[in-house]
């Protein structure tokens, strides 16, 4: 007995100690290891983890952030030993965070595909390349054209258009919207709008998305800068002269959901995605992203052939020719803090990703990414219906598209702030001034 | 006996000294070290004495308010917590039938974790709410009784059976006495009861205190804050402090020196009132 | 007698009340982990039935989105593990300390005692930042630091019950021969058993249900049940309400086997502990 304890706590503490001095529970070290952003893509770059495993060898370590946590997990993991090679840099804000750690990849095989490297992200002087864009996407409202021919057919609608191609500013939206919903049970809807879900860390879509629409032309009429993203960068302050076309969007979205106010703060995205797909609404806002959302959703009872995409419309002067919000927040970079070996690993990790059939089969059909490099043809797209009408409105020369300026916004804070005034004003705790208040105040307080 | 000598030392302290030095020590002085520092991670930090502790305060209010929400949320769950529990070991010293199966139930669901209680009342919460078309980040009270509630469902198993231990101990000579005297229930309960359990109320007290005051999973899973941070509490606020946007670092350490110190403080006070009050036995 | 009687009902009555109220949300959990992820969120409390109704489907999604089962075996692992370390390990120290009574002894009793009532916001950053410098970053690892965070509470608890055991026959069993060692293991420690089996429960109630300990340490690499709960949330790119429910039941079931079986001991480890205080 007492052996057998001897010899027990012998062993523990020599288990111990070993570990302390050589470390011997060491992780399994990857070669690779890529902090994901995207946790609608998470199970899809696992297997092309696994994928690259078996042909090349390479160990490649994916590790997702939950949802609205990327910042806090890129945090804690960089610090430490063992840190993700890949990791993700939201624009040129991000990209200011995290400089102290990203390589200049400028002659990568990688950074090359770019086929237009003024996408790309230099330093304050224009120099090298540190974080290299992967993926260009758009969003905008997204509705289910099989309600809207109902709609349309209808014989005492209150508006004297044919199509929903022919909305093409926020008058008629809402005046298409408001009389849906009057006539919601004859359409067999519940609401014209989805769920503006507003629970914690699924809010982007109206803090940072929508957001994008007024702060745009906000800067794109700008004296200094011929660029809104840079003029939005160099904005010390905001006017936020488009708050009320930001509140117009917004309350057209509360006041015709499927949801009441009060419930809003409880529903998420993959909820709004939900009644969409099941027919219950007609219309909700978000991007090409969403797609497998829709898709995978039981009892989905839309066509792929009737989904189609509608810019935000917010009554701002001039916005019949506006088209989708097209642009990217997602950039890679390569951490410098790691070894040679490794950096090296990650960027013949990515290459391959993009530039080989095998990868690229994956980007185009399973993860849906419409990408900003040569290696693809016109050929090589998403097959989705709402990646295709990404492309449609990017190729359509009539339509301006809206760039993401909202790579400009300050910081999270700033937009969790914005996220939770919105909640705030839905639930009818705050007047619309005051999320104005915020998104002003707040801007000054981040930038500075 | 000739324990004093070095070796034995060594085998009996040394693995959980080091352990211990390793998980608390000297993190602990690190920390208060690195609260009077600007830093990203341990090896660049760069001391900048008081400035941490000002920003903690003046920076913005969360820190402030959810101060406040702590100790309000304590507050009421304290009161709830330990006023059920007494009332339950009250009820079950009486010898009524199925007492052991009353026990098992309010204890049960002190086993479960924080982060799976969170989602649990979460999702009861949300649900009686609805009827009224709302739901729990619609009011900030909602989140705080939310929290109360769920404080006490998983604290009173707990505290009950430490007083049901506390009641049980009281000699039934005492009791009997008291009856005899022709004391009333209400009577025998605060002359004799409660003083008789004077150190259970001071442990429960204790435990109620200090977990009201560090409670985080549950914070976390059933609000994470919102709305707009409004039922976020203080080890929450310091989580997302240092966790939540870089160079904050040393702020978010500065807040927890400040939390630690309150919490000790608390404690501390607590113990001094309520021992002075037990009767020497 | 009669009226005994009649407010002996009236509290039954009352208690059998409560009994249905600590349940219900268990059971209304359970309930909903077998509907489909839409009809949850909006009426809880309805059963369910032939529309919603979807079998086991909740559980095989969610066992197979967050790892359920390797979370499983992890949470064990180091539950099982930590507790049996830290049950040998304190109880050696606080023996010691106890009863070797030297200015240094006596100052790191006091020192345990501290760390009770410390945070642990206090030390998780710096702490995780050490735990990640000395490879200690893997579940080994993170018993170790179990030990370690865990020390306070039950050397306190240990320490609390040595005082009370006589010394005599101690001193007996060194004159006799036996070494500190075996002194230790075949005399105090089998009556430092009752203790050693509340420690033991304590310790267990908080290492399988810690979140942000662990989360910080091997979070990235390794997932504990906790973990893997918070992870549904905004970790696939959706809260799939029907896995939440299955995975909070799969998370529940452990503990109810666990306290059912050695309810015995539960009650009596926490009464006891509460004591020593």
């Amino acid at each position: 007995m007492l052996k057998k304890i001897f010899s027990f706590i012998l062993c523990v503490s020599l288990i111990l100690s070993l570990m302390l001095v050589t470390g011997c529970g060491d992780k399994s070290s990857a070669e690779v290891y890529f902090l994901n952003f995207k946790p609608e893509s998470a199970d899809v770059y696992q297997e092309i983890a696994q994928k690259y495993q078996e042909e090349t060898g390479v160990s490649v370590k994916v590790v997702t952030a939950a949802a609205n946590t990327y910042e806090q997990t890129l945090k804690s993991e960089i610090a430490k030993r063992g840190a993700p090679t890949i990791f993700q840099v939201n624009g040129p804000i991000g990209y200011q965070s995290w400089k102290k750690y990203c390589l200049n990849i400028e002659n990568s095989d990688f950074a090359k595909l770019l086929s237009d490297d003024t996408l790309a992200i230099r330093d304050e002087s224009g120099n090298g390349i540190y974080a290299v864009p992967y993926v260009v996407e758009g969003y905008g409202i997204i509705y289910n054209d099989a309600i809207m021919k109902k709609y349309f057919a209808l014989s005492d609608k209150k508006v004297n258009i044919d199509s929903a191609e022919q909305i093409t500013n926020f008058a008629t939206l809402k005046a298409v919207v408001e009389d849906m919903t009057a006539k919601k049970d004859q359409l067999g809807i519940k609401g014209v709008f989805a769920s503006t879900s507003l629970s914690s860390g699924e809010d982007w879509r109206w803090q940072t998305h929508l957001l994008n629409v007024p702060l745009y032309y906000e800067f794109a009429s700008s004296e200094d800068f011929s660029d809104p993203t840079l003029a939005g960068l160099n904005a010390k302050e905001i006017a936020f002269r488009y708050s009320k076309n930001y509140q117009n969007l917004f309350d057209l979205y509360i006041n015709n959901s499927i949801t009441e106010k009060g419930l809003l703060g409880s529903k998420s995205t993959s909820d709004s995605m939900a009644e969409f797909a099941q027919g219950q609404v007609a219309m909700v806002q978000n991007g090409n992203w969403a797609w497998s959302q829709i898709k995978d959703v039981k009892g989905n009872t839309v066509a792929e052939s009737d989904i189609k995409f509608l810019p935000l419309y917010t009554g701002a002067e001039g916005e019949e020719n506006q088209g989708l919000c097209i642009g990217t927040e997602n950039y890679f970079a390569i951490n410098k803090n790691v070894s040679e070996e490794q950096q090296q690993k990650s960027l013949d990790f990515l290459y391959w990703l993009f530039s080989s059939d095998t990868g690229k089969d994956y980007v185009t059909n399973k993860l849906g990414f419409v990408t900003p490099f040569s290696s693809f043809s016109e050929q090589e797209l998403p097959s989705d219906p709402l990646a295709r009408e990404v492309v449609r409105y990017m190729n359509d020369n009539t339509k301006n598209t809206v760039p993401w300026i909202f790579t400009s916004f300050p910081s999270d804070v700033f937009k969790t702030e914005v996220g939770g005034s919105l909640l705030e004003y839905v639930q009818g705790n705050r007047e619309w001034k005051d999320v104005e208040t915020t998104v002003k105040s707040m801007w000054k307080s981040e930038r500075k | 006996m000739k324990l004093g000598n070095k070796r034995w030392f060594a085998v009996f302290v040394g693995p959980t000294f080091i352990a211990f030095c390793i998980a608390f020590l000297v993190p602990f002085i690190m920390g208060l070290y690195l609260s009077f520092c600007e830093f990203r991670t341990v090896s660049d930090a760069q001391f900048v004495g008081l400035k941490n502790y000002i920003s903690a305060f003046s920076e913005n209010s969360d820190f402030l308010n959810s101060l406040w929400f702590t100790i309000r949320f304590a507050i009421a769950s304290v009161i709830s917590v330990n006023a059920i529990a007494f009332l339950l070991a009250l009820l079950l010293t009486r010898g009524i039938r199925g007492t052991n199966l009353f026990r098992t139930v309010f204890f049960m669901p002190n086993l479960i974790g924080g982060i799976v209680l969170g989602y649990i009342w979460q999702l009861i919460i949300n649900g009686i709410l609805y009827n009224y078309g709302y739901s729990i980040t619609s009011r900030a009270t909602f989140g705080y009784w939310g929290l109360v509630v769920l404080m006490s469902w998983q604290m009173i198993g707990y505290m009950m059976i430490i007083y049901i231990a506390g009641v049980q101990n009281i000699p039934t000579a005492i009791l009997e006495a008291a009856r005899v005297d022709g004391a009333g229930a209400i009577r025998t309960l605060f002359s004799i009861t409660i003083p008789s359990v004077m150190p259970s109320i001071t442990i429960c007290l204790f435990l109620t205190i200090t977990n009201s005051f560090k409670l985080f999973d549950q914070n976390l899973a059933l609000t994470a804050g919102a709305p707009l941070k409004q039922t976020q509490m203080l080890a929450l606020d310091i989580y997302n402090t240092f966790y939540g946007r870089i160079g904050y670092e040393g702020v978010g350490q500065a807040k927890a020196v400040v939390f630690f110190v309150l919490v000790a403080l608390v404690a501390v006070l607590q113990l001094y009132f309520t021992r002075s009050r037990e009767v020497e036995n | 007698m009669k009226k005994i009687k009649i407010s002996n009902i009236f509290i039954f009555t009352f208690l059998l009340g409560l009994s249905v109220v600590f349940l219900i949300p268990i059971i209304t959990v359970v309930s909903n982990s077998f509907k489909d992820r839409f009809s949850i969120s909006q009426s809880p409390f309805v059963l369910p039935n032939s529309d919603t109704f979807v079998g086991v489907e909740n559980y095989i999604k969610g066992i197979d989105d967050t790892g359920f089962i390797s979370a499983f075996f992890w949470s064990l692992f180091i539950t099982v593990t930590s507790v049996v370390i830290i049950v040998i390990f304190t109880a050696m120290t606080a023996w010691y300390i106890t009863r070797v009574k030297t200015r240094l002894n006596n100052f790191l009793y006091y020192l345990f005692v501290f760390s009770m009532i410390v945070p642990f916001q206090m030390v998780m950053f710096t702490m995780s930042k050490i735990a990640n410098t000395l490879r200690l970053d893997n579940p080994l690892g993170l018993i170790f630091i179990y030990l370690g965070f865990g020390a306070g509470l039950s050397v306190f608890i240990f320490s609390g019950f040595v005082k009370s055991i006589p010394i005599s026959l101690e001193e007996a069993a060194i004159i006799d021969g036996c070494n500190v060692f075996s002194t230790f293991w075949l005399v105090v420690f089998p009556m430092l058993k009752p203790t050693a089996i509340t420690v033991a429960i304590l310790n267990t109630m908080w290492v399988w249900n810690d979140y942000l300990l662990p989360y910080l340490v091997i979070g990235s690499d390794y997932k504990t049940i906790p973990i893997a709960v918070q992870y549904l949330k905004g970790g696939y790119g959706s809260i799939d309400m029907g896995a939440m429910m299955a995975m909070l039941v799969l998370s529940i079931v452990p503990v109810v086997v666990f306290y059912l079986t050695c309810q015995k001991y539960i009650i009596k480890g926490v009464a006891a502990g509460a004591v020593k205080g």
